[in-house]
């Protein structure tokens, strides 16, 4: 189904629509006002996105550096071309540790390969320990957004469900006492837990270390419990030294949800004593992406979200409405890449209005890239023949002056002259809850025509 | 300094009041300005909906009108916006790119251009400026919400002089109102959702008329406005700046 | 498999070299008070933290704020309220229980309320988030403006594990309320020396 349907579906419920407008809105608050407390905020974006270009201009090396230095501290490099090799690379390690109880925080990258429903089948369990993560893993829906998963539920939605999966009592969705009875149960699947999965936010080429972000401690309670830590990341990751994070990490919470860092930046070098970190290094489209000029620069992307609580249209239609792993506006441009025919209406789902771009701590053109999609999917796709047929003739028509004249004339006549019922009919979306402008008098040329003989 | 005057095919044909302030306006700030009457579209409606290579006839006698002036001046960011970023489809031969140089919007060519602020107009009335985005974003006509740069406004400068106008904050400086082109049909339900917030804030905030450099914008607003029959007016920029009420 | 094919496929997709950006801190600079900016970004991130004058004090200061911990972990030698003595060996579960952990920290960022803890300064590396709540112990002096120079502070470290934390653990996963308390510890305090 497309962007606008499921949109429209949305819609129907205008108080919830309001509310998460309002949600969302109030974090892009929280990141205005974060970034204005940043001296030189401006060119902490431009160095960043510099830094990503020559991050993707170099990549091959800088992972080749990275995977030699995690090597020398004892820390094991896979690598993946697409999704199924990464499961079975996750799935490879886990059952060597013969690990039956996986804990997993926060990992679009996971989500993109659907790593929990592979796992699962092979008997292993897999308990996302993110808060948001695990409220949509028990809901059995996905995360719509990639900062705040579960940001389309209630407080009283959550309540439910926990009452359903975790015995709790009916609190009218007191989020402290449900937060606390969450705690109390991940801990003790933390302590249970044979093996930890984790995304990574950073990996560094100069030292082959990795660095991963959180609020809540999920990250590293399952990571320093559990025998063996696999880290997964897209090869986009990378960058090149370890000061970059001064960089890096100034902008990502800051973007994210508006705090100055996450509570938790964790650096994992070596592993402990009698662990195993494993990193397992993905492709899954990624390189295809960087051969696409036009388009290149979506992978400098660090997921902070930025984009999603800016989007008009996101605040407004959900994330569930974009039917793709990273929804928003990045998610539009990532996605079309990876399967168009499937996505082609993302890139529409847009009104250009470019609060995106410049909302991206790694500048991202956004709605650059959603033009130019467009302009891709009209080719490649097949469209809706009146859409097409309009548009052609509008071509047309705008490119020749006589044919400009008599639809400029006819359309002005209909819209004078035509009774109500036909114009507002069912083909007249527009006029659903808009009235159409009044046609006055004469058009402009008209006018010019009477009233400036001399000139033109 | 010879000015040509581009008007917005849906300006010249559904909002001739605007294309006749924009006119009167330079007119009255003793610009030499010419309409080109066999001016079309600047193809925008085609690019932003994907067909970017059917626009090129339009875009092409855009250039032929125009490639005489020393400006362009037309009352609509988003069209000169598009001259501006999006004709490099064309191939660039020195008329082109003397046509998206010299190519301004409005607000911005008094301001930039002739420096002034202060044109003498008067309306006793209190406005509310929507702060459309490509106007914004893509020309920079001012300040965005997003970014820590300094605050200006052109619009804003403009206004301010205008006499018994009194300028009202929004809450949301700079939201899209949702009209968006194309995305206005094939995405109504958003687009419709969109606009009545943006009106919402208006009405929130004391407003008696929602202006702006853009009239697609405000034609989305109006339709709103007028459907709902809201005590909210819509006038152009152009209009306010050409009033002496 | 994987390796070569990607990086076969990066190499004939990648642009031609882009350099890496020169970064001007200088552009980053402004007249902070360090101490005063750190207190005010800890308690933003929803930290506590305690000037002492003297580090002699630090163990009835704890005892205040932490009346009914007994389960007491101390990873720093000025403090005598540890119950439970640890090493590099102690298996992790076993601090399933931990009330409250004691641990130094190396420094302070004042632009994020952030200091920088490393296995140096605890044997096991899931003791600051298992325990219930966590002290951190700061020399006051050693307080640096911003991340830039945080990487500086680290970059002669033996790299092993280390983290900036801020604040205690915390979400907003629910209808976008602040919870202080996720999976990690409940409350953090900063003991400034």
């Amino acid at each position: 189904m497309s962007h606008s349907k499921k949109a429209a579906i949305f819609n129907k419920d205008e108080a919830k629509v309001n509310w998460h407008d309002k949600a969302l809105w109030y974090v892009r608050e929280k990141r205005d006002n974060a970034a204005h407390g940043v001296k030189g905020w401006e060119y902490l974006r431009d160095t960043a996105s510099k830094i990503k270009g020559n991050v993707l201009s170099n990549l091959d090396n800088y992972l080749i550096e990275f995977e030699a230095n995690a090597i020398k501290n004892n820390i094991k490099v896979h690598w993946a071309s697409n999704a199924e090799e990464h499961n079975k690379i996750v799935h490879k390690i886990l059952e060597e540790h013969n690990a039956k109880n996986v804990v997993k925080s926060k990992s679009m990258l996971t989500e993109e390969c659907h790593l929990n429903p592979f796992l699962e089948a092979k008997g292993i369990e897999v308990v996302d320990t993110d808060l948001g993560e695990y409220i949509v893993q028990i809901a059995e829906e996905t995360p719509s957004h990639i900062v705040l998963p579960a940001i389309h539920k209630t407080k009283e939605e959550v309540d439910e469900l926990f009452q359903e999966h975790l015995g709790t009592n009916p609190s009218n969705g007191n989020p402290e006492y449900l937060t606390n009875e969450a705690r109390k149960h991940l801990l003790n699947k933390f302590i249970e837990a044979d093996g930890a999965i984790t995304g990574v936010n950073f990996a560094i080429a100069e030292t082959g270390g990795i660095v991963v972000c959180t609020n809540e401690g999920n990250a590293d309670m399952g990571a320093h419990l559990a025998p063996v830590h696999i880290a997964c990341m897209g090869i986009e990751k990378i960058i090149p030294k370890e000061a970059d994070l001064g960089v890096f990490l100034r902008l990502l919470a800051r973007s994210a949800t508006g705090q100055p860092i996450t509570t938790y930046s964790s650096h994992f070098n070596k592993p402990a004593e009698g662990t195993e970190i494993h990193i397992v290094i993905v492709d899954n489209g990624r390189t295809e992406q960087l051969s696409r000029e036009d388009f290149r620069s979506s992978l400098h992307c660090i997921r902070c979200g930025a984009c999603m609580n800016t989007c008009p249209i996101y605040r407004r239609s959900g994330g569930h409405s974009y039917d793709a792993t990273i929804p928003g506006p990045i998610g539009s441009i990532l996605s079309p890449g990876k399967d168009l025919k499937k996505h082609s209406s993302l890139p529409f789902a847009s009104t250009l209005c470019g609060s995106c771009s410049n909302v991206c701590p790694v500048k991202i053109n956004i709605h650059e890239q959603l033009y130019k999609w467009r302009q891709i999917i009209v080719k490649e796709e097949s469209q809706p023949v009146v859409k097409k047929s309009i548009l052609k003739i509008t071509g047309k028509v705008l490119g020749n002056r006589t044919l400009y004249n008599l639809v400029g004339k006819s359309a002005r006549f209909m819209l004078k002259y035509a009774p109500r019922f036909m114009v507002y009919s069912k083909l007249n979306t527009w006029g659903k809850a808009r009235e159409l402008p009044e046609v006055k008098n004469e058009n402009f040329d008209t006018w010019y025509k009477i009233n400036r003989k001399n000139n033109g | 300094m010879k000015v040509g005057l581009f008007i917005p095919c849906y300006i010249n044909q559904l909002f001739p009041q605007v294309a006749i302030a924009t006119l009167e306006l330079l007119e009255k700030l003793n610009i030499d300005v010419y309409y080109p009457n066999e001016q079309t579209c600047c193809g925008q409606p085609l690019g932003n909906s994907g067909y970017e290579e059917d626009s090129k006839g339009a875009c092409r006698l855009f250039v032929e009108n125009f490639k005489e002036y020393d400006y362009i001046v037309g009352p609509s960011g988003s069209c000169i916006y598009h001259v501006k970023k999006h004709f490099d489809i064309l191939e660039q031969t020195s008329e082109v790119i003397k046509v998206r140089n010299n190519a301004f919007e409005l607000c911005e060519f008094i301001v930039k251009i002739l420096g002034k602020t202060d044109i003498g107009a008067s309306f006793p009335y209190k406005v509310g400026l929507h702060k459309s985005c490509h106007g914004l974003r893509g020309l920079h006509l001012g300040s965005c919400s997003e970014t820590m740069d300094s605050h200006y406004s052109t619009e804003e400068d403009l206004l301010n002089n205008v006499k018994g106008l009194e300028l009202m904050s929004l809450t949301r400086k700079d939201e899209c109102c949702g009209f968006g082109g194309t995305f206005s049909v094939f995405e109504e339900a958003i687009s419709v959702k969109m606009g009545k917030d943006r009106i919402q804030d208006h009405l929130d905030n004391g407003v008696e008329v929602i202006t702006g450099a853009d009239h697609s914008c405000l034609m989305h607003l109006e339709g709103l406005l007028n459907r709902n029959e809201e005590p909210l007016k819509v006038m152009h920029i152009a209009e306010i700046l050409n009033s002496t009420i | 498999m994987g390796r070569d094919a990607i990086l076969k496929a990066i190499q004939k997709n990648k642009p031609s070299l882009i350099p890496l950006p020169e970064i001007n801190l200088d552009a980053f600079e402004e007249p902070i008070d360090l101490l005063e900016t750190f207190k005010e970004k800890v308690a933003l991130v929803g930290g506590r933290i305690i000037a002492l004058d003297a580090i002699k004090n630090i163990d009835s200061e704890i005892q205040k704020l932490y009346p009914n911990a007994s389960k007491i972990i101390s990873c720093i030698k000025e403090s005598n309220l540890g119950t439970i003595s640890i090493s590099e060996k102690t298996n992790p579960h076993e601090l399933e229980a931990v009330d409250l952990a004691i641990i130094n920290g190396e420094f302070g960022v004042a632009e994020n309320g952030a200091v920088w803890i490393s296995e140096d300064n605890f044997p096991i590396r899931v003791l600051p988030f298992i325990s219930n709540d966590l002290v951190i112990i700061l020399n006051k002096e050693k307080l640096c403006s911003n991340l830039h120079e945080a990487y500086k502070l680290i970059s002669e470290r033996n790299r092993t594990f280390g983290l900036f934390i801020s604040g205690p653990s915390k979400t907003a996963d629910i209808e976008q309320c602040l919870v202080i308390g996720a999976q990690g510890a409940m409350s953090l305090t900063i003991i400034l020396v």
